[in-house]
């Protein structure tokens, strides 16, 4: 139970020691060394958090004056997005528009404008949110994540990243650099859709998804959702079943149906488990008719 | 009256605060600091019904730190609205409490040299609690069995006892309602239930004391009223009122949540009455989550009509859920009842109303007190029982509403005046043509994903709680207007702005009356000792009571500026003109057709003061003779997503009659304002609580608590707001308020909307997507 009287949300409550170092091996090694440690990057999670108690961090690491975590570029594995890219200039980036604009849609609506001069990237997938509408574009776009922990760099694909509510396989002394996202296919149609309470909330539920076809036929398809889940969810079932398939009013409306079958939503304050699954039929089948009509002009 | 043709009035002006506002330099009274000012915290109970058995507080370092606990403070039981007279004013409330009633209740207080220390001195502070079982919702509170919540409480300084957990009732009849009924050839009857709403006014609750050398105590607070919040302390803490000064600190809006005192003002008070140092109290957002929210209402209404459409019988019965204390549960019981009956003519009417104490945060007035839940009612109501008899909904209302020369008493049964002005036809008929009403959609006849429809729904609210005889509401103000010695004037009255530019508004009446621009009237800060009384800027009444006290005191000082410059110029009064010189930016008096004879006000302040004649001042009380209802009406579009059950607005037309109106811009600020609460009331907010814990599911956090913004309004294009060509009689220059009648009938109008577009109607507030498309389904099976 939230204790009324043990939260302040003018202060941070508790005292921590700040460090701000300037490379990643840096980082890494504060990481290695502290206990009790949080990463500060854009803050608009991690600061109300610690205001309500729910993290009291001995340490907080701010990452903001490591040059090399920040940008957005092409390299030959696709586009690259530094861990503390904020989500305004992902939202604003000519690069993602045009190469991965299923990206920018769903960074686009997140928070408000000042929250997204504020958040970041790294931030928005690390917080390990269900509803983290960044990290769903990036599974939809089979994206990599790339982390450096004192061990050295290993790289680990989005869709695996997410444990549950808050919870990822990052280790204790492993930070987030980077993404890398693919440039899709030819012929690739995308699509991303949320609904919340009003414009400027998290998601009750949200879908991206991304569809290419062959000959008219889906050749590959990653649909995913999030706020139905422990974690931001990838229904390869219903890929599976789109597979080799012409996207017909028939074929659109029954993975919509095994869509709203295949999540386990719950009841919250932003709407019931009923409601999410009757919206996630509708949501999906926008989205596979949207995603048709971009995959057939591209 | 006639209509006059004004030269202030009617243009959009800068406000003088405006600056201020936007480039951030405007100080509320959480921004105020004092040297060697302490901070200060609560400590609220966890429980929604408990009592204290033990308070430590030995663990906290006193020498540093200033403790408050319940037994410190005077035992005196209060309410902490003092707006009624003593008849209609319940109490129940204690500064701290012993005894708490809902989770966030104040238990006790510290007060340290930061707000970290403070905090941390908080935490140290143990509380042993007995328990008690507690109720959510008001019709359980009711029931045989449940836990009292109060036993005894006050009422005109007599003791009552409390049954079934009910505060208060009120119940009304005229005529004979079970013979009219019989008499009726259609009669409908259900049960609706609102939302209980959290203002979200952008500042919450702080305060700001100073204490004095003389025993005093000077107070910087979020107050709607400066002269009952020292009535109240003077009546807790039994300080002289010469020796309480409390200052007029801008408003950082409020929408009714501070008419009544709120609780950090009489806890900082006690704070540095004990610590002899400044104290400042300023609620965290979580905090003011738990310290206010709106009425909800649990109605069941049954109205019936003859054949030919004449309404003619209704009994309404309201369960007002007030949680923990009272605040306004009986004067509000009267003004419910008021504005039901005050929208349609009914020749027999009865009612019965019950205000239910439950184990929730204290309710309280919320823009419209009561009338934006009873409109929504009868408003969808009105659309069924229309279509019942067969007529166009907006026939309907035309046949029956209660307009002009009509009896009028929405502010309840002892508030009666009749109507002298009055816009509703001219609000429906231009709404009916600017929206197409007439060829609207029909659920029946739409399929596909999206739906439209378009819904009206019509209400009003009192410019103030005025009437020809006193009755059981407070209602008078005052002001005072001086000349300066520029030719200037200077405007002070104790009313309090909340945002929408009322004080800039009666400026705008002063500078009207004295042939002045709006700029040559300054806007004067001030407290309880440089003013008089003035109730409380609540009820939309800011411009018709406020600016009927501006008024007043203009014209005394007009007619002193008369006779001082017949004086001067050696000519008679009466027959003075006033006019203005831009040139000279000088209001000038004269007697027309004699050459030279003429005086600027600067040179005539100037000459008063060699000569040793005075001032030229005039304050004044006002009691204005009636509360206009000035009315409203919404024709509202919107497309509704059958997939995801989202209303989505597309249109809307927005009629207002508000007399004269004074400020366009800010009218239609109000106009959009108010439709955007509605908005949000109808489809959108609402405080659960979580009844294992006993605290609001949300916990107080605004993450969880969703208000529009511009993204979830109509394109400006797509919002149209026009005015009803009307002049109030009894009004400051023909003009009536605005403030609350801009909300009111807005959930009627766009839950009239949803069921023109979907067909379904809709017993419970808010209407949200969950429910939509949970309706579409079951009409589907």
């Amino acid at each position: 139970m939230t204790n009324i009287n043990k939260f302040n949300t003018h202060i941070i409550s508790k005292p921590f020691t700040y460090h701000q170092p300037e490379t990643v091996e840096e980082a890494v090694n504060l990481l290695h060394k502290q206990s009790e440690v949080k990463i500060l990057a854009g803050g608009t999670d991690l600061i109300p958090k610690m205001k309500q108690r729910l993290f009291n961090p001995k340490h907080i690491i701010n990452l903001k004056k490591i040059p090399s975590l920040k940008g957005i570029k092409e390299t030959e594995r696709g586009i690259w997005i530094g861990a503390t890219t904020k989500l305004r200039d992902i939202e604003k980036s000519k690069l993602v528009k045009e190469k991965i604009p299923l990206q920018y849609q769903c960074v686009k609506t997140i928070g408000s404008v000042q929250i997204r001069n504020m958040g970041t990237l790294g931030g928005n997938v690390c917080n390990a949110s269900p509803a983290a509408d960044g990290a769903l574009g990036l599974i939809a776009l089979n994206a990599t994540i790339h982390i450096t922990g004192i061990n050295g760099e290993r790289d680990v694909a989005v869709e695996d990243f997410f444990r549950g509510p808050g919870e990822s396989v990052l280790g204790k002394d492993e930070l987030v650099t980077g993404f890398t996202v693919p440039a899709p296919e030819e012929a690739t149609g995308f699509h991303f859709i949320s609904i919340g309470r009003m414009a400027l909330d998290i998601s009750t539920i949200s879908v991206a998804v991304t569809v290419t076809l062959r000959e008219g036929e889906v050749s590959d398809s990653r649909i995913c959702l999030g706020s139905v889940a422990p974690v931001p969810l990838r229904l390869k079932k219903v890929e599976g079943y789109l597979m080799g398939k012409e996207l017909r009013v028939d074929v659109i409306t029954e993975a919509a149906e095994r869509v709203s079958a295949g999540i386990k939503p719950i009841d919250d304050l932003r709407a019931s488990a009923e409601y999410r699954r009757e919206a996630a039929k509708g949501l999906m089948m926008e989205a596979l008719y949207m995603a048709k009509r971009k995959a057939e002009a591209n | 009256m006639s209509k006059q043709s004004f030269t202030v009035l009617g243009k959009d002006t800068q406000r003088q605060d405006g600056t201020a506002k936007v480039t951030g330099r405007e100080k509320y009274s959480s921004d105020l600091v004092l040297p060697n000012m302490l901070h200060a915290r609560i400590l609220k109970s966890p429980y929604p019904h408990a009592r204290i058995t033990s308070i430590d507080v030995s663990k906290v370092n006193t020498d540093v730190v200033t403790t408050l606990v319940p037994e410190e403070i005077p035992d005196i039981v209060f309410c902490p609205r003092l707006v009624s007279v003593p008849s209609s004013t319940y109490k129940d409330w204690k500064v701290l409490s012993d005894k708490p009633r809902y989770v966030g209740e104040a238990v006790a207080a510290v007060a340290a040299e930061t707000e970290e220390e403070a905090q941390t001195a908080l935490e140290k502070i143990t509380v042993e609690y007995d328990q008690y079982s507690a109720v959510f919702d008001a019709k359980e509170s009711m029931k045989e069995g449940a836990f009292p919540i109060h036993t005894e409480i006050e009422l005109a300084d007599e003791v009552i006892k409390v049954d079934n957990n009910i505060a208060c009732s009120l119940d009304v009849e005229e005529g004979d309602t079970e013979k009219g009924f019989l008499e009726c050839d259609h009669i409908i009857e259900h049960t609706y239930r609102t939302n209980r709403r959290y203002h979200t006014q952008m500042e919450t609750k702080s305060v700001l004391v100073r204490p004095e050398a003389d025993g005093g105590v000077t107070v910087w607070s979020t107050t709607q009223t400066l002269h009952n919040t020292r009535i109240l302390l003077h009546e807790v803490f039994g300080i002289p009122m010469g020796k309480i000064r409390v200052i007029k600190v801008p408003l950082g809006g409020s929408f009714g949540s501070s008419i009544q005192v709120n609780p950090p003002t009489l806890i900082a008070v006690a704070l540095a009455l004990k610590a002899q140092r400044p104290v400042r109290l300023s609620y965290t957002r979580e905090e003011d989550l738990h310290a206010h929210c709106s009425y909800q209402m649990i109605f069941n209404l049954k109205l019936g009509a003859m054949a030919d459409g004449t309404l003619h019988a209704g009994h309404l019965d309201a369960w007002l859920d007030i949680g923990g204390h009272q605040i306004q549960a009986y004067p509000l019981l009267g003004c419910v009842v008021g504005w039901w009956v005050s929208l349609y003519k009914l020749s027999h009417k009865s009612y019965h109303g019950k205000a239910v104490y439950t184990n929730k945060v204290p309710s309280c007035a919320f823009r419209g007190y009561g009338n934006p839940q009873i409109t929504w009612v009868v408003e969808t109501m009105m659309d069924e029982l229309a279509h019942k008899v067969g007529m166009d909904p907006v026939d309907f209302r035309l046949k029956n509403y209660i307009g002009e020369g009509d009896l009028f008493w929405g502010q309840g049964p002892s508030v009666k005046s009749i109507i002298e002005s009055c816009g509703v036809e001219e609000i429906l008929t231009t709404g009916a043509q600017l929206s197409g009403w007439y060829d609207r959609p029909k659920a029946e006849n739409q399929t596909g994903r999206f739906r439209t429809g378009i819904g009206m729904g019509r209400g009003y609210h009192t410019s103030s709680a005025g009437a020809p005889v006193p009755g059981s509401v407070v209602d008078f103000g005052g002001a005072m207007l001086k000349l300066n010695e520029d030719g200037t004037f200077d405007y002070v009255s104790a009313l309090m702005d909340h945002g929408g530019g009322t004080m800039d508004a009666n400026a705008k009446i002063i500078a009207e009356e004295m042939n002045v621009p709006h700029y040559m009237v300054n806007i004067v800060d001030a407290d309880t000792g440089t003013t008089v009384y003035d109730v409380c800027t609540h009820a939309s009444r800011g411009i018709y009571s406020g600016g009927g006290a501006a008024l007043k005191v203009a014209g005394q000082v007009k007619e002193k500026i008369r006779q001082a410059a017949a004086r001067s110029l050696d000519a008679y009064s009466h027959a003075l003109r006033f006019k203005w010189s831009e040139k000279q930016q000088q209001a000038i008096v004269y007697a027309p057709g004699i050459e030279g004879s003429q005086i600027t006000l600067k040179d005539l302040a100037n000459e008063m003061r060699y000569k040793n004649l005075g001032t030229i001042a005039a304050i004044d009380s006002y009691r204005q003779p009636s509360c206009p209802p000035h009315f409203t009406g919404y024709f509202v579009e919107v497309e509704i997503d059958t997939w995801s059950g989202q209303v989505r607005l597309v249109k809307v037309i927005a009629g207002a009659d508000i007399g004269t109106v004074i400020n366009p811009k800010l009218a239609m600020g109000q106009i959009h304002g108010g439709f955007s609460q509605g908005w949000s009331m109808t489809v959108n907010e609402d405080t659960p609580y979580d009844i294992e814990s006993g605290d609001l599911l949300n916990h107080g956090f605004m993450a969880d608590y969703k208000i529009p913004t511009p993204l979830d309004m109509p394109d400006l294009e797509a919002f149209h707001v026009f005015f009803a060509d009307t002049y109030e009689p009894t009004g400051p220059f023909g003009a009536k308020g605005i403030g609350e009648g801009a909300l009111n009938p807005v959930a009627g109008a766009i839950a009239n909307a949803i069921q023109n577009a979907i067909g379904a109607q809709f017993f419970e507030l808010p209407i949200t997507k969950d429910k939509i498309l949970a309706a579409l389904r079951e009409k589907e099976e």
